[in-house]
């Protein structure tokens, strides 16, 4: 097989699900109940997923190099177009693969989970949609065909969020998350904008030819983004940080976070999928596609802002009691260690977790939906407990996945669940970033490692809280209890296969056996591009390899051993009887405020809605009443005046004009009551007024400027020099 | 050739049409039918010319190895020297493709008016003769007769059917255009006198006297060489730019010559509010194409700064200006304001990108907006009213219709794979690429120089938000009407529910929305050539700005 057949096929993976939408959506009410549609889109899922799966496997088996295929799209003149079109590498082909599977396995999830739903084929059919979009991104090689996908999956995740509209929730959850989302890509465009006129027109990543595309530009031109005295640095950062923002939006980075938890107001398929999994992942794998036009300064940026995002994130989920709130704060703060090891420089390692990530994090929303299908709808809590006994299929996946995402392993060996080995390689990379800051003399870099490292014994801490609250312990509900059922099996089974590869995916793609200190994982490292940058930047943290060792050693030790135990354990001593001790707790003073604090997520929310969305409604009032009052005011005002210009002269006409001759006068009034236009009128009189003004504009600038033509000397006329002041 | 023929009977066939709809007594039905088979043969012609066009490369002029097709050249007034010139070119063709396809949409969505249903479509085809003559006519003076033969019917239009409202809409529409008509009433006033003292524009001037022949005028060294930068007439061609401008301003239209479009759209009955949003509104922005930029092209780079203010103020403040509308249409007509911001700015930057942006906005948004006020016209007549916040749940009672409404809406919030978006991003990233030359452009041009740089990011940056607050209004839009649980008296059924000839209206909008948004190149391989050549002369003087910038 050549690389063009597995293009081929990723297209075809890629566009299946778009005709499956627009089968569903056409037909799927010509069928009375609803299993038909949603069996026949899983089908097409499905068989999206095989055809990845081939080309995958063809891909790694024959080693196969890189291929473009670029379909020239929006016309810029001059003959030139804006490509879209596939992009097959490693990254691409493993991301396609991921994608299907999950989105397979919640396709069927989704089959149980909406069952009865009056609406569930345009549900189908929404993720359907919502599936090609995401491929969209995957499979780009292209900032183009990057903001098409980028639009469509804000889209799709719109109408899934909102999908149970008929509530005030979901509506404005929706409208929320794609405002917000909007607001990142007005950075994109701008990145885009800057990147388009600044690398020659072009906004295609890689091209085929040597010399062209965005990376090719860069390197035939021998701009080095990390070169400081460079005078494309200023506006080479500008545009990182704009493309930047737009993954600050898909990825709910603070400050752009706040609408992700709120989007758990829709389905849980939809959390599942859409905002822990894939969509919001697509916010990373911008950042790392991105990554070789990265200044310093964008660098730095991008560190930032993930890492206040996993603190922020990881300790505002220490106090949630909404399920479905804990996991996405979770994702939130997953999300920031990938977006920080791209600031890093580790952005293997962040499209590493994004695929470990994936896998567990869907499961745990499959397993938290699961639950609050079996409680009525309950989301809090603390009125779960116990659950254990009543369904044990989705305890077991629920566990598995959380020992994932505490990046368990075995003590003292490389033996461990997927999570680890993303994790463990993203503080690597941010332990020699912050380093390197370390040995200028700023001594706040180490915030960049400590950050990580702490929130790594965290993260063990309310993912087990969540579980021991849910599924251990005495029942707190007695009644949600007694109704509590193990979920049916198109929901249970495909928890237990993402289970399987939270377990194992990091295997594969890691030497497990080898160096725990691999550089980089076994697999997506074929992007020259990315690999120059990274190289270029490591030699700036050289000199510092041996301490940034030494210290990964170390805290690497305590990661091995007693990252994931000991928050574990207590978190089940604290929780194993409910919110008994931390009420008692948080019930002192201080720390009562502060949990207060925590619990209202530091307040984003309303300072958002006083400031800024009350500041637009102002303007927005504000110019409409300027429009109203002021524009259309002077437009009324002309037309006052000519009304009653014309009713003077009329009346001059009258008194004293009439007063002489008759006849004249008559016609004159006629003339001053043509200026009821307000009133409705007379067109002729409009045909009169327009030749009347046509002829007096005529003398005034045309006559003149004629004559100025005609007489040189003539050129000091009024009129002339008023055009000439008035031009120059 | 009959394709010469098809030409010109696009003109007159709607003029025919008009006469022919007022034969029939007490028949609305057959009145109805001979307005729609008229446009139906239009269409048709239309389509021929197109595919008979498609390919055409050559330069920009007259004679043969021309862009311009089918040029028909006959006296009209032979002592002032007008003449009656129409052609095809990438200029006009796909508006007259977008102007066909309405038409036959506007009479289909104008089938159960029954106030004096025989006036309406007699105005109404007297409106298509206008418009096709508008786009069609490469006389200034012909151009300027269609530009004022398309208002008239449009006054009557909205003056008899249309709302509480419709006498104070339709005059202030109409006088506010004839103020546009007056300073292009002096341009060409002044052409005339002006022409003939040149030496060396003897395309331009036919028996000692000027031509009003736009491609002579455009293709012409002579004339370019008097009115651009240094020359004699420098002054007087930047005196008419700016005049011009504030003609086709006024129907693009751009901020603060735009309060005649939002109470013109809110008398209007729906099927004109379609029109004037979907053709209208185009007429300004194809006349500064076809005259301002083709024949000023010097004019074009002095005035560069001062369009492009106009194009991001008429985003941002229309953008505004539509988050607080609390009537529907009137919302949908702030929108149109903002939008048609995005065609001003992408044509200030002279740009290829930004052109292409301009035109593809134009195209884009002749079809989202005449869907956004069929969709909100479709309500309307049902409701009897539009005020946003007495809606509510139409997802759940008119599901099929919400679906095409979110195509419509979502078109005109400018997503990918739908129309709006090829447009509005070409248009952002032409913004950007201005850099390119202003950096090196000489120092008559304003804000040229080193700075350049950072004015147009600025510029392409405040212009980039217009696109959260179309989302936030849209969106705000949305929730309002079509979502929440749903209404007992906006549930409709039987005789009262949408009717199949509303869904063809609706859905053939649709189609071509999306077919656009996926397939752009349908515009841009009609277009391609005739920019090529119609801005050759502004594309040398910017690329050869940009090429030093290369240089350096």
């Amino acid at each position: 097989m050549t690389v063009e057949t597995v293009s081929n096929l990723l297209v075809a993976a890629w566009l299946l699900p778009v005709a499956g939408f627009t089968l569903v959506i056409l037909f799927g009410r010509l069928f009375r109940d609803h299993e038909k549609p949603a069996w026949f889109t899983v089908l097409v899922m499905g068989t999206s997923f095989v055809l990845s799966a081939i080309a995958l496997w063809q891909y790694m088996a024959n080693g196969m190099e890189p291929y473009c295929d670029p379909w020239p799209w929006l016309a810029i003149g001059e003959g030139k177009f804006l490509e879209v079109g596939p992009y097959v590498d490693e990254v691409s082909v493993l991301l396609m693969a991921m994608v299907t599977l999950i989105s397979t396995l919640v396709h069927i999830y989704s089959v149980g989970y909406m069952h009865g739903d009056p609406r569930k084929s345009r549900f189908m059919a929404y993720m359907q949609l919502f599936t090609f979009s995401m491929l969209t991104i995957v499979i780009a090689n292209s900032l183009i065909q990057l903001f098409v996908g980028w639009e469509l999956v804000g889209l799709t995740s719109y109408l899934l969020i909102g999908f149970w509209y008929e509530k005030r929730g979901p509506q404005l959850a929706s409208k929320k998350a794609f405002v917000m989302n909007r607001i990142g890509d007005t950075g994109f465009l701008i990145g885009m904008g800057i990147v388009f006129f600044k690398f020659g027109g072009d906004l295609v990543l890689r091209s085929a030819e040597p010399g062209l595309g965005i990376f090719g530009t860069m390197a035939a031109n021998g701009m080095n983004p990390l070169d400081l005295s460079s005078a494309d640095q200023w506006w080479l950062t500008i545009a990182g940080i704009g493309l930047f923002c737009g993954a600050m939006g898909k990825s709910a980075q603070f400050p752009l976070h706040t609408w992700l938890p709120d989007a758990m107001e829709g389905p849980t398929p939809v959390s599942s999928i859409v905002h822990s999994a894939t969509m919001v992942a697509a916010g990373v794998y911008l950042s790392a596609r991105i990554f070789p036009i990265l200044t310093p300064g964008a660098h730095l940026f991008i560190s930032t802002i993930g890492l206040i995002t996993l603190v922020l994130a990881a300790v505002i989920a220490c106090a949630q009691t909404d399920i479905k709130r804990v996991l996405a704060y979770s994702t939130l703060s997953q999300l920031g260690y990938m977006i920080l090891a791209v600031g890093v420089g580790a952005y293997t390692f962040a499209l590493f977790h994004l695929i470990t990530h994936a896998f567990f994090k869907c499961c745990l929303f499959q397993c938290s939906g699961s639950v609050i299908h079996a409680c009525h709808h309950e989301q809090e809590m603390p009125k779960y407990g116990g659950l254990m006994r009543k369904m044990p299929l989705t305890a077991i996946a629920f566990a598995i996945s959380t020992l994932a995402i505490a990046g368990a392993a075995i003590p003292y060996t490389e033996y461990a669940l997927s999570g680890f080995y993303s994790k463990d390689g993203i503080i690597a990379g941010a332990i020699n970033y912050g380093e390197a800051f370390g040995r200028n003399g700023m001594s706040w870099g180490s915030l960049f490692y400590w950050g990580p490292v702490i929130i790594a014994y965290v993260t063990p801490f309310y993912m087990m809280r969540a579980f021991v609250l849910t599924f251990l312990g005495k029942p707190r509900d007695k009644h949600i209890h007694d109704h509590a059922h193990e979920a049916p099996w198109t929901m249970w089974a495909p928890q237990l296969v993402l289970a399987l590869f939270a377990i194992i995916i990091g295997w594969p793609m890691f030497r497990v056996g080898a160096s725990i200190h691999a550089t980089a994982p076994t697999m997506l490292t074929h992007d020259a591009a990315g690999q120059e940058h990274l190289t270029m930047m490591s030699q700036g943290f050289d000199a510092h390899t041996e301490m940034a060792h030494g210290f990964h050693l170390t805290h690497g030790f305590l990661l091995h051993g007693f990252a994931w135990i000991i928050p574990m354990v207590l978190a089940a001593v604290i929780y194993w009887n409910g919110f008994a001790i931390t009420s008692r707790i948080f019930g002192l003073p201080v720390l009562k405020q502060l949990h207060w604090l925590v619990y209202n997520k530091f307040g984003f929310d309303g300072l958002y809605d006083t400031i800024f969305v009350a500041l637009c409604k102002i303007v927005a009032k504000l110019a409409a009443w300027f429009d109203r009052m002021v524009v259309d005011g002077l437009v009324n005002l002309c037309g006052w005046l000519g009304k009653n210009i014309g009713f003077a002269v009329g009346g001059f006409d009258d008194q004293v004009v009439d007063g002489a001759v008759r006849g004249t006068g008559r016609s004159a009034v006629k003339l001053g009551g043509v200026f009821h236009f307000v009133q409705g009128g007379n067109l002729r009189v409009y045909v009169l007024i327009l030749l009347a003004v046509g002829l007096a504009g005529l003398a005034v600038v045309v006559i003149p400027l004629a004559l100025g033509w005609a007489e040189p000397a003539a050129a000091s006329t009024a009129a002339t020099a008023t055009i000439s002041a008035l031009t120059q | 050739m009959p394709i010469d023929l098809f030409v010109d009977l696009l003109i007159f066939v709607p003029a025919i049409g008009a006469v022919a709809v007022l034969l029939p007594r007490n028949n609305p039905a057959a009145v109805k039918m001979i307005a729609l088979g008229t446009a139906i043969v239009c269409l048709l012609l239309n389509i021929a010319i197109a595919f008979d066009y498609y390919g055409t490369t050559g330069s920009y002029g007259i004679g043969s190895g021309s862009v311009i097709k089918y040029m028909t050249d006959l006296v009209w007034i032979d002592s002032v020297n007008i003449h009656y010139i129409t052609g095809v070119d990438g200029l006009n063709l796909p508006l007259l493709l977008l102007t066909s396809i309405l038409n036959v949409i506007i009479i289909a969505a104008s089938w159960n008016i029954e106030k004096q249903i025989k006036g309406f479509l007699c105005l109404y085809l007297l409106l298509m003769f206008g418009m096709y003559g508008v786009f069609l006519s490469l006389d200034f003076f012909l151009f300027y007769v269609f530009f004022e033969v398309s208002l008239l019917p449009m006054y009557f239009l909205i003056g008899i059917w249309g709302g509480p409202r419709k006498e104070y809409a339709a005059i202030k529409f109409f006088l506010y255009t004839l103020v546009g008509s007056i300073c292009l009433l002096i341009v060409m006033l002044g052409f005339y006198f002006l022409i003939p003292k040149i030496s060396g524009a003897e395309q331009a001037v036919a028996n000692g006297k000027a031509s009003f022949n736009m491609i002579a005028l455009a293709e012409d060294g002579g004339f370019q060489r008097a009115f651009g930068q240094g020359g004699v007439y420098w002054t007087h061609a930047k005196w008419f730019f700016m005049l011009l401008f504030v003609s086709f301003a006024i129907k693009v239209p751009a901020v603060p010559f735009h309060t005649w479009l939002p109470d013109a759209h809110v008398e209007a009955p729906t099927p004109i509010s379609m029109i004037l949003a979907g053709v209208l509104l185009k007429m300004g922005g194809y006349a500064l194409m076809r005259i301002n930029y083709a024949i000023f092209p010097d004019a074009a780079m002095w005035a560069w700064f001062i369009v492009a203010m106009f194009g991001l103020v008429a985003i941002i403040y229309g953008a505004f200006c539509a988050m607080a509308q609390t009537d529907w249409k009137k919302l949908v007509a702030y929108s149109s304001v903002s939008h048609m911001g995005y065609v001003i700015l992408g044509l200030a930057v002279l740009t290829t990108a930004g052109r292409n942006g301009a035109y593809f906005q134009m195209i884009g948004h002749g079809i989202s907006s005449a869907m956004m006020f069929y969709l909100v016209g479709v309500v309307y007549e049902r409701a009897h009213h539009r005020e946003l916040g007495r809606f509510g749940g139409l997802w759940n009672t008119m599901p099929a219709y919400t679906g095409l409404a979110a195509v419509g809406f979502f078109a005109g919030l400018g997503l990918p794979l739908l129309c709006g978006f090829p447009g509005e991003a070409l248009s952002l990233l032409g913004t950007f690429k201005a850099s390119d030359w202003l950096t090196t452009a000489p120092e008559w041009v304003p804000f040229a120089g080193a700075g350049a740089e950072a004015l147009v990011i600025t510029i392409g940056i405040i212009a980039a938000t217009g696109v959260v607050l179309t989302a936030g209004y849209v969106l705000w839009m949305f929730q309002r009407v079509y979502m929440g649980p749903a209404k007992p008296e906006y549930s409709y059924s039987g005789r009262e529910s949408v009717q199949p000839r509303e869904y063809f209206v609706m859905a053939v909008l649709a189609v071509f929305a999306i077919l656009l948004g996926v397939f752009p190149s349908i515009v841009f391989s009609l277009t391609d050539a005739t920019f090529g050549a119609a801005y050759a002369g502004l594309g040398d003087l910017v690329s050869n700005l940009a090429s030093l910038v290369g240089a350096n």
